[in-house]
């Protein structure tokens, strides 16, 4: 699988990263910081929205009922 | 009694530079600006003449671009304002027009004015005159562009408040490639290196934007004012 | 023919496509993420110029790529929704920026970090960065303008324009910036040289791209929702389409 008869590095010396262990692993935890930034950011949009659109909603439902409300007094006003 | 486009487009050019010419000193803002610009450099770095030569063309450059896109503001704004704008998008000629009109006009008093300012810039930041010719039809053909890419940026942000500092956040990145070439060509001139080739380039990029702009700016400005 | 086209006009068609794909994108991106980190980091051989420090490519060239790639899938969505007025282009456009302009600064971070094993210093205006850092200002500009507007649709279209004039300029940008490196190199410079890619270094490589790639796919279709229902929000499928 390596070029040509590379030996598979474990342990210590894979974390070393051949002396470059503070330039690599910075960039590959920023990427999983970006990647992870993403997704939670993407998510929250999507569910601030969903909420936005459920209340506008609920608005247009208690307008649609307050109207109804509000037909009813001139019927009762003429029984008295 | 219609207007055909090359009569409306002198028409509103003359209208334009009527205007500009009524307020002097709003015209001359801009020149003293790209002289205090160029002066800030040396101060801040305190370089001799022979030193400031290597820095001259891009000093001058930025200078240039940065007056430039002061100046970019008024360029719809004040007939956006009252109204004219509207008045004339609905005159029959097609905003195209008075677009390339406008923008035309509003290069002449800018641009070409800092064209013609630039020997003395020159001078003050050690180019040899002997480069004068190249520096001068690098900042025509570069102010040029940059006018059109300020009508571009100014349709679209006409009418926002603080419309200013976005359009310069607009305008600069698509300049860099004219203060790259621009720049570029003049300090070749200095190293006694031809200078064509980004002269050239700086014209075929000319020649693009003043093609295509026209169309992006009316579209901008069809966006923002209906 | 061209019903498959206008079925991307309609918001609860790209709405419930948009939540099917979502889940399978990142299925996928995880899996081929995996894939090129486990073979990038452990298997592929280190580089015989630059050691170990090469394996930062596997995540800096795929960002780059991925910055380019939604800059202009925003400007695609943005001509798609000026020319034939399909407003669900908005949407996607909007959803793009953000992403885009993470990953730019993604590139821009590994490229330095990179830079400083390979230069001595972590910026040298090498042209590849610097094509990224105009990049970064062009997407900030786009979703500036976008938000600057009070109103939204007018905004929406402004920021379509302005992505259509920036990706024009993208090319003429990158190829300036090229030039002037070669006018400006000084020798203490090394050009920023991609190892040479023998195959087990190119897979995961490869892998990495399509995974962003996929990751891009999954995080747009989770913006895109809600940028849909921002702008939809009066409409009757909504109420069906939130209950779920």
């Amino acid at each position: 699988m390596g070029g040509g008869g590379n030996k598979i590095v474990t342990g210590a010396v894979f974390w070393s990263m051949g002396g470059y262990a503070r330039y690599v692993w910075p960039c590959f935890a920023f990427a999983g910081v970006i990647l992870g930034w993403n997704l939670w950011s993407a998510r929250r949009y999507r569910v601030a929205a969903q909420l936005r659109a459920r209340r506008a909603l609920e608005a247009a439902d208690a307008d649609t009922a307050a109207a109804t409300v509000v037909a009813i007094p001139s019927t009762v006003g003429e029984k008295a | 009694m219609s207007v055909g486009p090359c009569e409306a487009f002198a028409l509103v050019v003359r209208r334009e530079l009527r205007l500009s010419f009524r307020r002097p000193d709003q015209l001359l803002q801009p020149l003293v600006f790209f002289l205090i610009v160029t002066t800030l450099f040396p101060l801040g770095l305190s370089l001799q003449l022979s030193l400031l030569r290597d820095m001259a063309p891009g000093v001058l450059w930025v200078a240039a671009l940065l007056s430039s896109l002061l100046s970019l503001d008024s360029l719809f704004k004040s007939d956006a304002d009252d109204g004219t704008l509207e008045q004339l998008a609905l005159c029959g000629q097609g905003l195209t027009v008075i677009v390339v009109a406008k923008t035309f006009a509003h290069w002449l008093v800018t641009g070409l004015a800092l064209v013609l300012v630039s020997p003395v810039v020159g001078t003050a930041l050690g180019i040899p005159g002997s480069v004068f010719a190249t520096m001068m039809l690098s900042l025509g053909l570069g102010t040029l562009t940059l006018s059109w890419l300020g009508a571009i940026g100014a349709g679209l942000t006409v009418g926002l408040k603080r419309g200013n500092v976005l359009l310069s956040l607009i305008v600069l990145p698509l300049a860099m490639p004219l203060l790259i070439f621009g720049a570029g060509a003049t300090d070749r001139a200095i190293s006694g290196v031809s200078a064509a080739g980004a002269l050239y380039f700086l014209a075929a990029l000319c020649v693009f934007t003043c093609t295509l702009a026209p169309f992006a700016a009316t579209a901008a400005l069809h966006i923002t004012l209906e | 023919m061209w019903t498959w086209f206008y079925k991307l006009a309609s918001p609860p068609y790209v709405y419930g496509t948009a939540a099917a794909l979502a889940p399978w994108f990142l299925g996928l991106a995880a899996i081929a993420i995996g894939y090129g980190l486990v073979d990038g980091l452990v298997f592929a051989p280190p580089d015989y110029q630059q050691g170990d420090a090469f394996r930062i490519i596997y995540v800096h060239v795929p960002s780059a790529w991925l910055s380019l790639f939604a800059y202009v899938g925003m400007a695609v969505a943005a001509a798609i929704a000026l020319i034939w007025r399909i407003k669900m282009g908005y949407a996607v456009a909007a959803a793009s920026a953000p992403i885009g302009a993470s990953f730019t600064l993604l590139a821009l971070v590994t490229g330095s970090l990179w830079g400083r094993p390979m230069w001595g210093t972590f910026w040298a205006w090498d042209p590849r960065l610097t094509s990224e850092l105009i990049l970064l200002f062009l997407y900030v500009g786009v979703m500036s303008l976008r938000s600057a507007f009070e109103d939204p649709a007018r905004g929406d279209r402004a920021a379509a324009l302005l992505a259509l004039v920036g990706v024009v300029n993208v090319p003429i940008i990158h190829f300036s910036v090229v030039w002037w490196n070669s006018l400006h190199q000084g020798a203490t410079v090394a050009r920023f040289g991609k190892p040479t890619m023998a195959a087990s270094m190119l897979w995961p490589l490869l892998s990495m791209a399509l995974g962003f790639m996929l990751f891009y796919g999954a995080v747009l279709c989770m913006r895109l929702q809600g940028e849909v229902l921002n702008r939809e929000r009066q409409a009757k499928w909504v109420a069906e389409a939130i209950k779920s």
